[in-house]
């Protein structure tokens, strides 16, 4: 063997997702100011559900590329809803909004921290068991807490981002997804794309070759939970009211990985992409098939899962 | 070429420029989708008879009803779309109260009319509370418990004494527990067992088996349709022989009466098809006319309630001005199958329908729900204590 054949072939670097994130992120920005009509309002409110899907989505997957398949997501979402409401609620006159939620994240990716230490030993259906535990017990504190602080099992309402105003929320939302794209490419540029990597196909080999998967676990834990948290404070501010059964419903965390499985896993383009396609088959859905669009919808998603293993973003790859 | 093209865009334009738009916003799929299908069958009929008595103010009455799938998520942008691209009139509806509590921050950004049937819980009369377009018909949570007490009341006359509580841990069963539990002790009775289960969760063996270490007459739980058939089957795998047990979940799974553990199980219902008035009676004859069979569940006879009351204060308004028709639909005094349906303040709302005097309580008897309670309306005594 030649030392020439120790050489890794430089990377093909294919520019379709490039062009299609471009185009997609102009449609972003321009979104609202399309002329859709009398659709527009409803669009628009539907196109915030979506950027908060695609975010929480996002944030899935970034822990997942360390191999980890998280149920907490619903808990990061839940903690981080529930602290913007709470600090919108009873914090000082002097914090404003964008403080709130920057806060709310931060406890959000905080708790992670606490879970990523506790779990770090665990992987595969265990780790997937603890975290599915973890949101459970989130809910329950939550529920338990006097009626008169975050409204027990009834919910409490929540002041409206923004005003409510739907066109500063979208773009808001948009912020955040954007955030949320950022952070995955910078991961994907960095030295933790391979370190993440590395663990997710061998912790021990990892180990070996020098990779301390401890601080890069936590870390992923950290950013991931962050970016959820967010997610969870837009969702707060846009529906008004919380409540614990519906804001930590493994729902949600189901949600947020189908999607990110669905786009293709550990891309970027792939969870923000699969949201969109999903919300639009389901609204066009349910237009053509009123009384049975979710059977039609869930069959799409099993039909993709079972034929695409790569997701929407294997569509453009060779074998 | 382009002519043709007008008249056509025309006559599809037509029926929907011309009729008075009502936007149904109900869970069709989801936690809440036995009531949610109930109460579509409900509108149905009662937009087949509008309609084929002239319609409102000359004009058909067109319904359009959108799925909330019974989440907030998914609620709002369907509200959003009644009201924004249907541009509907008046909007009808709400199961849940998740969702219904969602929709109050657009119900007050489009200052929407809203006839609602569900959202029993508090914190939706909170959220509603300054709304000025905001009908409620279905009794608040605490006019359940009233008439639950007045049952229980009686069963005390029985020799009832000890309960063993079993709630939900969501909103429905879980609101105002402390107060549950208070003002069973104010009327003399024992709460022996507090406990919280999670809804769906389908195992109810150690819950039950607790319970069984109890001397308890009344079993009382508060869940939904799918805790039904787990916990009858704990009860009975456990040979747990309470006094009674009582449900309060908002529908019985379908098919539930006819399933041998059903039998003796009490709870409650707004309305019976064996209700003996008139209105109810009319009900039944119309709703087996249209769908082949009867169905239990009330939210079919109260969303059908809805519809034609509604359409009754848009004709008396002569208009579809909403301060017009809350108006004439404040006024309302109609016979309903629940019994006469009038406005008038609750806790906190100017427009509250039914209270706590509509409920009725039954028993599963015989593969049917058989009324029990009040005694005026009952068909058999409760069986007390249960073999």
């Amino acid at each position: 063997m030649s030392a020439a054949t120790n050489v890794p072939a430089p990377k093909r670097r294919t520019w379709w997702p490039w062009v299609l994130g471009g185009l997609l992120a102009v449609l972003a920005v321009l979104f609202p100011l399309l002329p859709f009509g009398p659709r527009a309002e409803f669009a628009t409110q539907t196109a915030i559900f979506t950027l908060i899907i695609a975010t929480l989505a996002l944030s899935w997957d970034l822990l997942a590329r360390t191999g980890q398949l998280s149920l907490a997501h619903a808990a990061f979402y839940g903690i981080g809803a529930y602290t913007f409401a709470l600090l919108a609620k009873y914090g000082p006159a002097w914090m404003t909004w964008p403080v709130e939620m920057l806060l709310a994240a931060l406890v959000a990716a905080l708790f992670s921290l606490l879970l990523g230490m506790a779990t770090l030993r665990l992987s595969g259906m265990y780790f997937a068991i603890a975290t599915l535990a973890f949101s459970e017990v989130v809910k329950t504190v939550i529920q338990n807490l006097p009626e008169s602080i975050a409204g027990g099992a009834n919910g409490m309402l929540v002041e409206p981002l923004l005003g409510g105003q739907t066109r500063a929320q979208y773009y808001l939302a948009l912020g955040v997804l954007l955030l949320a794209v950022l952070t995955s490419l910078w991961v994907r540029a960095s030295r933790l794309h391979y370190a993440f990597t590395a663990i997710r196909q061998g912790e021990e080999v990892a180990r070996v070759l020098g990779v301390a998967s401890t601080p890069y676990k936590l870390l992923a834990f950290f950013l991931s939970s962050f970016l959820a948290g967010l997610a969870g404070v837009l969702y707060a501010g846009k529906t008004f009211f919380i409540i614990p059964t519906d804001t930590f419903s493994l729902s949600v965390s189901v949600t947020a990985l189908t999607t990110a499985i669905f786009g293709g896993l550990y891309t970027t383009l792939g969870p923000v992409i699969a949201a969109a396609v999903l919300t639009v088959i389901e609204e066009l859905l349910k237009l053509r098939i009123p009384n049975g669009y979710l059977v039609v919808y869930g069959l799409i998603l099993i039909l993709t899962i079972l034929f695409l293993p790569r997701g929407l973003m294997g569509l453009g790859r060779k074998k | 070429m382009n002519r043709t093209l007008i008249a056509l865009t025309a006559l599809l334009l037509a029926p929907s420029a011309l009729a008075v738009k009502v936007g149904a916003l109900i869970p069709l799929s989801g936690a809440g989708s036995v009531s949610g299908q109930a109460a579509k069958n409900g509108y149905q009929l009662a937009l087949d008879e509008i309609n084929a008595s002239g319609g409102v103010l000359g004009k058909p009455l067109e319904l359009i009803i959108e799925d909330d799938q019974s989440n907030p998520a998914k609620a709002v942008p369907a509200f959003v779309k009644l009201q924004t691209v249907d541009r509907v009139d008046f909007t009808v509806g709400g199961v849940s109260s998740a969702t219904s509590v969602a929709l109050s921050g657009p119900a007050k950004q489009y200052n929407a009319f809203m006839a609602w049937i569900g959202g029993a819980a508090v914190p939706v009369e909170d959220a509603f509370a300054d709304h000025k377009y905001f009908f409620h018909y279905h009794p608040w949570s605490y006019y359940n418990f009233e008439a639950i007490l007045d049952l229980f009341k009686y069963l005390k006359a029985k020799g009832a004494k000890n309960i063993a509580l079993a709630y939900e841990d969501g909103p429905f069963g879980s609101a105002g527990v402390a107060d549950t539990v208070a003002a069973f002790k104010k009327a003399g009775f024992n709460v022996v067992l507090q406990e919280k289960f999670k809804t769906g969760s389908g195992n109810f063996a150690p819950l039950i088996n607790k319970a069984k270490g109890y001397d308890v007459d009344l079993f009382y739980w508060v869940g939904y349709d799918v805790d039904a058939l787990p916990l009858a089957s704990a009860i009975k795998e456990a040979n747990f022989k309470p006094g009674l047990i009582y449900g309060t979940p908002p529908s019985w799974p379908v098919g539930f009466e006819n399933n041998r553990l059903s039998s003796g199980i009490a709870g409650l219902s707004l309305w019976l098809p064996e209700s003996p008035t008139k209105a109810s009676r009319d009900f039944v004859a119309k709703y087996k006319k249209k769908f082949g069979k009867v169905t239990d569940e009330y939210f079919a006879p109260l969303a059908y309630t809805n519809l034609i009351t509604l359409a009754a204060a848009i004709n008396a308004a002569g208009s579809t001005d909403k301060d017009k028709v809350a108006a004439a639909l404040a006024k309302t005094k109609a016979s309903t199958p629940f019994g006469t349906l009038t406005f008038t303040s609750s806790n906190k709302i100017k427009y509250q329908g039914f209270k706590a005097g509509q409920w009725l309580h039954f028993q599963f008897m015989d593969g049917k729900r058989i009324p029990v309670f009040p005694i005026d309306y009952a068909r058999k005594p409760v069986q007390y204590p249960q073999k």
